[in-house]
């Protein structure tokens, strides 16, 4: 006789795999149109019923997006803006973090609290003065705008190296110390081998905010020689507004490479988040 | 000692004080001081004393555009963060079920969020495409309405917004940017889920010998033991939902349409700034706001403890 509890069971985990796969099909499914209709011709898309399906696939809209924009010109202005993002971000907040985290001085948590307090205060209010130093600093339209204030640190990022800096065993640290490290030569030889975790999530987060960071340019760049991807795509926007095809096939161009990267790195997304919070 | 202590935790953290004081407290006092000022950023600041702010309390009045924004940003924010706590919670029961297959579902759930924000308003501009969006051809499929989406004004949950012969088409633009900030949930989501996890079993196990269903359980056990991680997405979510910028500039051609529809408080602020060149009551206008915030947040740290379990 077969188990009287079996049934139910094996029925409870069919509705449950139906109410997942409904939620998981509408999450999905505007992606899932991007990349169909951005391989469809301009006729099927107007073309009424509508259908999912290419017919036939236009893989050539692709080579067309590419060409429409200078989409290698704002792509390589990307990789440098980027690179110098991540590079900025991991130098300045690694090292304000461990000056927070394992060192102990007059006012130190004063200033940690005020570091923090910043986080809750809205780039509005900030920003024309902020445009103003910029601007006064010489880096008004140029890549520098957006990549020298990386070099000052960001308080998101301080804080999550902190915290994990704060879980290092303090013996190791007091180790170096006597044997003559600098704090720097601490840092460098101790305490950033055992933070790779650490500081491999927040090169992703700034990886991924540098790439997508579009009021930056909208605020600093003027000529198009300089723009990144995110701020050129706009420029598609209003130039092609009428051609779907080729707007959602550059849109899925710009978005592979962050989508790529959380599917490696999903472990880093995940920690980034629930260590300390929103982050968007 | 002391003293070498505070040189090396000083040296330690210089980039971030010296970022600090050139590109946040002096941006933060001057824009203090410009908000009693005219600037245009070509001359120099002229102090007019409180006209800016008096130009702000008047058009709050007489329903101005300040007025108009500001209502367009607590739309936005009210109806976009409580639909957040809702789905957030239903997307987090619902995906720490134990079955097979579970973190694909979390993949698949958490992945719309990783999206640009620039791309993710592309795609949204033609997902609500009155004619040729996908939105709109399920609403149709179901025999529900179209809806005008970017193209109106009319706000679903604010009737007096609807116009006058609407025969359902109600949701209007700053629908469609709630709708778009629901489907980038993902990180709220992962923040519910962390919560969820960390619920003692025992709880539940003891529940069920007092004979509670599952409804019972999850108003008595499991919402109580999310009201942090609900309160904590009341703040966050309030506090971005009326600093968003990019999404909204991006589907509202820059100008907060139609007809101002969109033209919320970060917009209109960016505007005056940086298309009037008016940045004295630009400042008046961030410097409103950062209170507005500030007072709500207190507000709702207040009654937090009438609600939030610890």
């Amino acid at each position: 006789m077969p188990d009287k509890n079996l049934v139910p069971v094996r029925q409870k985990a069919f509705w449950a795999h139906v109410w997942l796969l409904l939620i998981a099909g509408v999450m999905t499914a505007p992606l899932v149109w991007m990349v169909l209709t951005s391989l469809k011709g301009p006729e099927q898309i107007a073309a009424a019923p509508y259908s999912w399906w290419p017919r036939p696939w236009h893989w050539e809209n692709y080579a067309k997006a590419m060409q429409a924009i200078p989409f290698l010109r704002y792509l390589t202005n990307s990789v440098v803006l980027c690179l110098g993002s991540v590079l900025g971000t991991l130098f300045s907040c690694s090292v304000v973090a461990y000056g927070f985290a394992r060192l102990r001085w007059p006012g130190r948590d004063l200033l940690f609290g005020m570091m923090i307090a910043t986080m809750l205060l809205p780039w509005q209010v900030t920003m024309v003065p902020r445009f103003l130093v910029i601007r006064e600093l010489g880096l008004y339209d140029s890549l520098g705008a957006l990549i020298f204030p990386k070099f000052f640190g960001e308080a998101f990022y301080i804080f999550l190296l902190r915290q994990f800096f704060l879980t290092l065993p303090q013996e190791m640290i007091d180790a170096a110390r006597v044997d003559g490290c600098s704090e720097l030569g601490v840092l460098w030889r101790v305490v950033l081998p055992l933070a790779r975790p650490a500081l491999a999530t927040v090169a992703l987060l700034e990886f991924i905010a540098a790439w997508n960071d579009y009021g930056g340019p909208l605020l600093y760049l003027n000529d198009p020689q300089r723009f990144p991807l995110a701020y050129g795509l706009e420029q598609f926007v209003s130039s092609h507004s009428s051609e779907m095809h080729l707007l959602l096939a550059a849109a899925v161009l710009f978005t592979l490479p962050v989508v790529v990267l959380f599917f490696f790195a999903q472990r880093l997304f995940v920690r980034g988040i629930t260590t300390t919070g929103l982050k968007d | 000692m002391q003293r070498n202590e505070l040189k090396t935790g000083l040296t330690l953290i210089s980039p971030w004080l010296i970022g600090f004081l050139a590109l946040t407290l002096f941006p933060f006092l001057a824009s203090l001081y410009w908000s009693f000022c005219e600037y245009d950023m070509l001359g120099s600041p002229r102090w007019v004393g409180l006209r800016n702010y008096r130009r702000l309390a008047a058009e709050l009045a007489d329903g101005g555009t300040f007025a108009r924004a500001l209502a367009n940003t607590a739309y936005y924010a009210v109806v976009s963060v409580s639909l957040s706590v809702v789905m957030g919670i239903t997307l987090a029961v619902s995906l720490s079920q134990k079955v097979r297959g579970r973190a694909i579902y979390r993949s698949l759930c958490f992945l719309p969020s990783v999206v640009p924000l620039v791309a993710a308003s592309v795609l949204w501009m033609w997902l609500l495409d009155p004619q040729q969006g996908l939105v709109n051809g399920v609403l149709q499929t179901v025999h529900l309405p179209a809806q005008n989406w970017f193209q109106s004004t009319s706000s679903a949950l604010w009737p007096s917004s609807w116009p006058a012969d609407h025969m359902g088409r109600v949701f209007g633009s700053k629908d469609g940017l709630v709708l778009m900030s629901l489907w980038g949930i993902g990180n709220l989501l992962i923040i519910y889920l962390a919560a969820l996890g960390d619920i003692p079993k025992g709880l539940y196990e003891a529940a069920e010998l007092d004979g509670a269903g599952r409804v019972r359980q999850f108003l008595h056990i499991t919402l109580p033991m999310l009201t942090p991680v609900i309160f904590f997405n009341v703040v966050m979510g309030l506090i971005q939902s009326v600093q968003a910028f990019t999404q909204i500039y991006l589907v509202s051609d820059g100008r907060g349409d139609p007809a101002g529809s969109t033209l919320t408080l970060s917009m209109h602020l960016f505007l005056t700034a940086f298309k009037d060149l008016d940045m004295g009551y630009a400042s008046a206008m961030a410097w409103v706001m950062f209170v507005l915030v500030m007072l709500v947040t207190i507000w709702l740290f207040r009654t937090s403890r009438h609600w939030v379990h610890h």
